[in-house]
């Protein structure tokens, strides 16, 4: 992969664009799923830390802090990150068995980066589950966030003011419960900063 | 501690700084002397902290769709090969003796009810707002949801009273498909208005209906009208579109 490509999926990765991201995806996720397989995981939790580590990307690129050593590929920055994620992961499982040797050089990365791995392992989950909500959960709980009053939700909805106060009830109690049965939530510690 | 709305509602306050200053200050005591509300708490503000970045949550959504897109993608490949293998094996067979003329017209028709059965899914089920017919609804939703389409078109096409709207019109049409009644489903699909939020749902089955009746043309302008639109079904279109024109 030139400099040129890595520029351009790095491009793409900020801008959202589906195209050149699942190019990406196809060309690197077989790696990590085979990665993942191999140290006692499944799919699912190799497309949870595919993707989850693509976000940790993301949000560095968003941020304007993505730092990649000039002699290290994006492929293989994304790499360290998955390996990295899932180590952490398994030994939250309790099943701390990776290989060492699966740590190739150029995929050791600084313990600030590890830090902020750990940091954000809360925030995957948060929006895992929420993506697994009805359509009508994530459609109460998005206009929500978004800032919306409930007079406003309830105008766009066109449910009740009363509905609409005990359908977000239920949702955000169905997402706690979710999250809460996840083994990794529990391991895990509260990252939110105080206002 | 039990979780309850009055009490979420609360956080929510405390949490946006809109609890009166003297419930803050009894609040923050009944927080201090109490771990459990205290990991409540902090829960709900990180939810909201969270998942208020919509950004990253919007890519995270783009991410499950691509990864479920190539699922698909890959999982029809094997569809194809596995198909191809058997107009392979059915070929030699024809070339053995059956003759030309039959070999086209099951080739055809084939080609139609593979793609109809590669694209096809039923329409999901969603949650309704509760109202007076809340009960008949739970029955349609039920049986709809287990598969009983008999009994979803019994209902709906019994009772007159029964508020069909454009959400219950997608389960009645998506029901007579999966009957063999496909002119009664078309008639469903089409009372569902460009203007509604359904009409994208509406145009991807009426699109498949007609692939089901092997209407190339009317399935393919369809199709066109969804790309056009630009919605979740757009790339779903262009693939099928693509087929099509093979």
């Amino acid at each position: 992969m030139s400099i040129n490509d890595d520029r351009k999926i790095l491009e793409g990765i900020l801008a959202g664009d589906a195209k050149a991201i699942k190019a990406f995806y196809k060309k690197n996720f077989s790696y990590i799923k085979g990665f993942v397989l191999k140290n006692s995981g499944d799919e699912e939790d190799a497309e949870d830390i595919f993707q989850d580590a693509l976000i940790v990307i993301y949000e560095k690129l968003k941020a304007g802090t993505l730092d990649i050593h000039s002699n290290v590929t994006v492929r293989t920055y994304l790499y360290a990150i998955c390996k990295n994620m899932w180590r952490s992961r398994l030994r939250k499982k309790k099943k701390m068995i990776v290989d060492n040797e699966v740590l190739e050089e150029n995929e050791r990365i600084e313990k600030s980066i590890s830090e902020e791995i750990e940091y954000k392992e809360r925030e995957h989950l948060y929006r895992k589950y929420f993506l697994a909500l009805s359509d009508s959960c994530k459609e109460i709980l998005n206009l929500v966030f978004d800032g919306n009053n409930m007079k406003e939700i309830a105008s766009i909805t066109g449910y009740s003011d009363g509905y609409t106060r005990k359908k977000k009830f239920e949702c955000k109690k169905a997402l706690l419960e979710k999250l809460e049965k996840d083994p990794m939530f529990q391991e895990l510690k509260i990252t939110s900063v105080k206002d | 501690m039990e979780r309850t709305q009055e009490l979420f509602e609360k956080i929510e306050l405390y949490l946006s700084k809109e609890l009166p200053a003297q419930e803050v200050i009894a609040f923050e005591k009944e927080i201090s002397m109490d771990s459990e509300l205290e990991l409540e708490v902090e829960k709900h503000r990180e939810l909201q902290r969270v998942l208020s970045d919509t950004d990253t949550l919007l890519f995270k959504e783009k991410l499950h769709k691509i990864s479920t897109e190539i699922k698909r993608e890959s999982s029809e490949e094997s569809t194809i090969s596995y198909s191809l293998f058997w107009k392979i094996a059915a070929s030699i067979v024809i070339v053995f003796g059956v003759g030309t003329l039959l070999w086209n017209t099951l080739n055809t028709s084939g080609d139609f009810s593979d793609l109809y059965a590669a694209y096809y899914e039923i329409y999901p089920v969603e949650d309704v707002i509760r109202g007076s017919t809340q009960v008949e609804k739970d029955v349609i939703m039920k049986s709809y949801a287990e598969g009983d389409y008999q009994k979803v078109v019994a209902i709906l096409s019994d009772n007159t009273s029964f508020p069909l709207t454009e959400q219950f019109r997608l389960y009645l049409g998506n029901s007579y498909l999966n009957l063999g009644k496909e002119q009664e489903a078309l008639e469903q699909f089409q009372q569902i208005g460009d203007d509604s939020k359904y009409s994208e749902n509406a145009n991807w089955y009426q699109a498949l209906t007609y692939l089901k009746l092997k209407d190339a043309e009317k399935s393919s302008a369809l199709l066109k009208d969804i790309v056009d639109f630009d919605g979740v079904y757009k790339e779903k279109a262009q693939e099928l579109l693509a087929k099509l024109e093979d």
